[in-house]
């Protein structure tokens, strides 16, 4: 008996999307880093073209976190004061493909720094790293908008990812985008339309659907991944089969979740039935990575060394 | 020039302006802001404007809609006189009630938007109640049989009845006013199912006096219309908003309170609505109540059973079953509505728990239970309905849509009545230019209004696809307690505050369209059908006698499709009703046509939030179901 040919045709790529920009395209980036491109669905290589593996950006703050957990501090204290030589240890250590520079100490309800302030902790990134950069706001729709066109500018020319834009809050970051070349994360509350109603909301004032990254919200493994993993997998084949304003690379912002739940924070000697956490917290996040690469994830946002290894060396194995 | 201006006075308010010679009374009044009603806005066809000349003169066109002794008295049109010399005027109380609710009547003798409907629908007449003038051969000794049998001997003469029945009461009284009478009496029928009852016996000819009423009992509003039995004609109509709103905007909401507090509040609250409106209806018409011998009503399950006074605990509750969706014919005094204490109330069969006799006389009324052509009637209204079908089958799904198109949870939303803006449109300037309902200055904005003004601050770029208003351009758009509003009419040319159009408002009105147009879409995935296989489209609701169609598509609220399938036919609840009122025919029917019906839950569907979503946007997450809307404004960006 013959076996049918059950390989799977696709009419539309995934947008190629190139976050940096080296100094003969404007910037000072030794290399960029592009995704998106396929025309299957995840590391399917017998159906299609998956010409950029998934990469993963170190999360990087511009003020010390406050309620890191020890596992995550014993790598990062003795840098986190200084947000260039954090980002440096991220990628001369850990070997992130970009770091996510998140913009908390922007936050009113924290240290509620200023314009100035994040646009120097923007500077001092870029100088201390060659790596492509991320620039998340502190997620205050109102400071946000305050606080990017300083920080875009100090930017300039250095194509940039920039986040995020949401349904209520996004003409300052796409005119951002549009001045000084970024490219914007696109933001919405795990719901398969309004991802795309943010996406039409930014083209329909002018923003290039291929400057735009989806972040359609991200949980943790055991707070609601199934669910989030439906809406990626199912906005990926909708942009697959032809949908404009689903073709696009996603992005999972991990790290940020996985380090908020018990299960990968909690100490051994809370809850001795869990196990050793220092095997434990990374594990989880590697775990909650490995889901959001299959659901066709092409950037992630992670904090914990050894998770960044394990998915690193998973990418590997499936993309060989 | 001096000569050519003359001062005009209305009366009893004394506001006097000067006007150009030559300008009609209607003009003169609109520009004194003197409220004069109109329906047709001016172009003579209602007899609406009536003035009273008390001073000076008009010239007046001729007209046949002024009685001769009207003219007599100096009546005049103001639409069709102008202003020769100073002149002073009355405006009657007529011409100036306020809040008068259109009649759809109206709607279709003036502007003819309905007409489709009477070429598929023609019911015998025969109406539920009729009034027969009989006189009976005296008794005597050859002809000697009771009085009671006498009467129905006569009665059979004149109609053939098989069944009759009487109540001791009539047959009581019968013996005098045979008698009194000399013989000559009327008798009021009213049919009972498959009996006919003898609701009344008058002394002489009464045979003239013989009116009804149709109530659709909303969940936001209260319609009520006077029929004139023996012309077949509507005389007046009245509406209010339904007073059981203060015990919840929802339906399910007020059943809860059903249950907690008991379900007789309610019911005498909506009997408390009818009463009134039946009792505006009749003054205003120098009717007596005991006139009114019969009443037909319609609305959704729930507010039957409210104003049935039945339990309606179990509509909201798995296997969510009601008392009762055939009620029979009751005297309506039994409820407490206030007709003749021997008058009969009928109501229109219902379907199920959400699917009510509203949908029923929907379907009587556009006749989508007897062609061959795929029909869809869309009722817009707090709970929307839809139905899909033809003669062979029929499936519908309701939606809450919640009552802002009824202009009910939107600032300045109206009920469709006189001072309504009823159409608009919007430059891209921010020039605003809109039609109220009878012409007058405007009070609000009601259903037709809020679709044109959404479609057009969409297509004028004063909103983005997520119905967001832009900030800043012509001062039009402004901030208001921290929300933006967009502003109508400003306050110097309305009759009372700024009219506007807030951003929670715009909300609502987008979720009441998305819900709409997901069940749209739902029900017809789930038959596998194409929107293109549908080859009439009946818009109905009470939003007054006018929608466009172009902006209810720019909104997304109806299906792009050839507008040539569209027709709005307006209020088909009470228009069904009063068919049913008006034929024993189409009442019948509507018994056929419920229990044909196939209803179709939502909530079964999966996908539902999903389909709900993407209708939340303007005119929808996927352009390309509106490919018309999609494509104009890319012509408009220059793309």
């Amino acid at each position: 008996m013959q076996i049918p040919d059950v390989k799977q045709k696709w009419p539309n790529p995934i947008n190629e999307v190139t976050i940096g920009a080296t100094k003969e395209e404007g910037g000072t980036r030794s290399h960029t880093i592009t995704v998106g491109g396929a025309n299957s669905l995840p590391f399917l290589y017998f159906e299609g073209e998956l010409p950029h593996p998934p990469v993963i950006a170190l999360e990087v703050w511009d003020v010390a976190p406050k309620d890191w957990p020890e596992e995550l501090a014993k790598y990062f204290s003795d840098v986190w004061d200084d947000a260039g030589k954090w980002a440096k240890k991220c990628v001369d250590e850990f070997g992130a493909d970009l770091v996510c520079l998140r913009l908390q100490g922007c936050d009113p309800d924290g240290e509620n720094k200023g314009s100035d302030e994040a646009a120097a902790a923007v500077k001092k990134v870029l100088e201390s790293v060659s790596a492509p950069l991320i620039i998340f706001g502190c997620g205050s729709d109102e400071k946000d908008n305050e606080v990017f066109p300083a920080c875009s500018q100090a930017a300039a020319g250095e194509r940039c990812l920039l986040g995020s834009i949401t349904e209520d809050n996004y003409k300052t970051l796409v005119a951002l985008c549009k001045a000084d070349r970024h490219k914007l994360i696109a933001e919405s509350p795990v719901d398969i339309n309004i991802a795309k109603q943010v996406n039409i909301l930014a083209t329909d004032i002018g923003l290039a659907p291929e400057d735009i990254v989806i972040y359609p919200t991200t949980g943790a493994l055991g707070y609601g991944i199934e669910y989030v993993y439906s809406i990626m997998e199912r906005g990926r084949i909708a942009g697959l089969s032809g949908d404009k304003m689903w073709a696009m690379p996603i992005l999972g912002d991990i790290g940020k979740e996985v380090w908020k739940v018990k299960e990968a924070k909690a100490l051994q000697k809370e809850v001795p039935e869990w196990g050793d956490h220092t095997q434990r917290g990374p594990l989880w996040e590697a775990i909650t990575a490995t889901v959001y690469l299959q659901a066709g994830s092409d950037i992630l946002i992670m904090r914990h060394p050894k998770a960044v290894a394990e998915t690193k060396k998973y990418i590997e194995s499936l993309t060989g | 020039m001096k000569k050519d201006i003359a001062k005009v006075t209305f009366l009893p308010e004394g506001e006097t302006i000067e006007v150009e010679k030559g300008v009609s009374l209607l003009e003169a009044s609109t520009r004194a802001g003197v409220y004069v009603s109109s329906i047709c806005g001016g172009d003579g066809i209602c007899g609406k404007c009536r003035l009273i000349v008390k001073k000076g003169e008009v010239k007046t066109r001729p007209t046949t809609l002024l009685a001769r002794e009207d003219i007599k008295r100096g009546y005049v049109l103001a639409c069709q006189s102008e202003v020769v010399g100073d002149v002073e005027v009355e405006v009657p109380p007529e011409s100036r009630i306020e809040g008068k609710i259109l009649i759809d009547m109206d709607a279709q003798r003036f502007r003819a938007l309905y007409a489709p409907m009477k070429e598929q629908v023609t019911f015998r007449y025969e109406p539920l109640v009729q009034k027969i003038y009989l006189e009976l051969p005296p008794a005597t000794l050859q002809d000697n049989i009771s009085d009671h049998a006498r009467l129905y001997r006569e009665i059979r003469r004149h109609k053939k009845i098989e069944n009759m029945q009487t109540g001791l009461k009539v047959i009581r009284g019968l013996p005098h006013i045979l008698r009194e009478a000399g013989w000559k009496v009327t008798t009021t029928l009213g049919v009972r199912g498959a009996t006919t009852e003898v609701i009344q016996v008058e002394k002489g000819n009464t045979k003239d006096k013989n009116f009804a009423i149709a109530i659709d009992v909303g969940t936001s509003t209260v319609v009520a219309h006077l029929v004139n039995l023996n012309t077949s004609e509507t005389i007046d109509a009245e509406a209010t908003y339904n007073s059981q709103r203060v015990y919840g905007e929802e339906v399910t909401r007020r059943i809860i309170y059903a249950e907690l507090k008991g379900a007789d509040k309610l019911r005498e609250v909506i009997v408390e609505d009818i009463n009134n409106l039946i009792s505006i209806l009749v003054s205003r018409n120098n009717i007596r109540l005991n006139d009114i011998m019969g009443l037909v009503c319609v609305g959704n399950t729930a507010m039957i059973h409210f104003l049935l006074g039945l339990d309606p605990s179990r509509i909201r509750k798995e296997p969510y079953i009601p008392v009762c969706t055939y009620p029979p014919p009751i005297r309506a005094a039994e409820v407490g509505i206030k007709i003749n204490p021997r008058g009969l109330l009928y109501s229109i069969p219902g379907i199920a728990s959400w699917v009510g006799a509203d949908i029923t006389a929907g379907i009587l009324a556009t006749g989508i239970y007897q062609v061959e052509e795929l029909c869809i009637l869309i009722d817009i209204g707090t709970n929307g309905e839809i139905v899909i079908g033809n003669k062979e089958w029929m499936v519908c799904c309701s939606a809450s849509a919640g009552p802002a198109f009824e202009g009910s949870g939107v600032k300045s939303g109206m009920r469709a009545g006189e001072g309504a803006i009823e159409r608009l449109e919007i430059t891209e300037q921010g020039k605003v230019r809109y039609t109220t309902i009878g012409g007058g200055r405007p009070r609000g904005i009601c259903g037709s209004g809020l679709i044109d003004i959404m479609a057009q601050l969409f297509k004028a770029g004063f909103v983005d696809r997520a119905g967001r208003l832009r900030a800043g351009i012509d001062g039009r758009v402004r901030e208001q307690d921290g929300e933006f509003e967009f502003l109508v009419v400003p306050a110097s040319q309305t009759d009372g505050d700024d009219i506007v159009i807030t951003q929670p408002d715009i909300e609502n009105l987008l979720r009441a369209k998305a819900a709409i147009f997901a069940a749209v879409n739902i029900l017809i995935k789930s038959l596998n059908i194409e929107f293109s296989d549908i080859k009439r489209v009946h818009i109905a609701g009470g939003f007054g006698n006018y929608l466009s169609k172009e902006n209810a598509i720019t909104l997304g609220l109806i299906p792009d499709i050839d507008r040539e399938k569209i027709q709005f036919v307006g209020n088909t609840s009470i228009l069904g009703a009063k068919m049913a009122l008006l034929s024993r025919q189409a009442f019948d029917t509507c018994y056929k046509i419920a229990k044909r019906i196939t209803y179709y839950d939502l909530i079964t569907y999966p996908g539902y939030m999903d389909e709900f979503m993407s209708a939340k946007f303007l005119p929808h997450t996927n352009g390309n179901r509106f490919p018309s809307v999609t494509e104009m404004k890319k012509v408009e960006k220059g793309v």
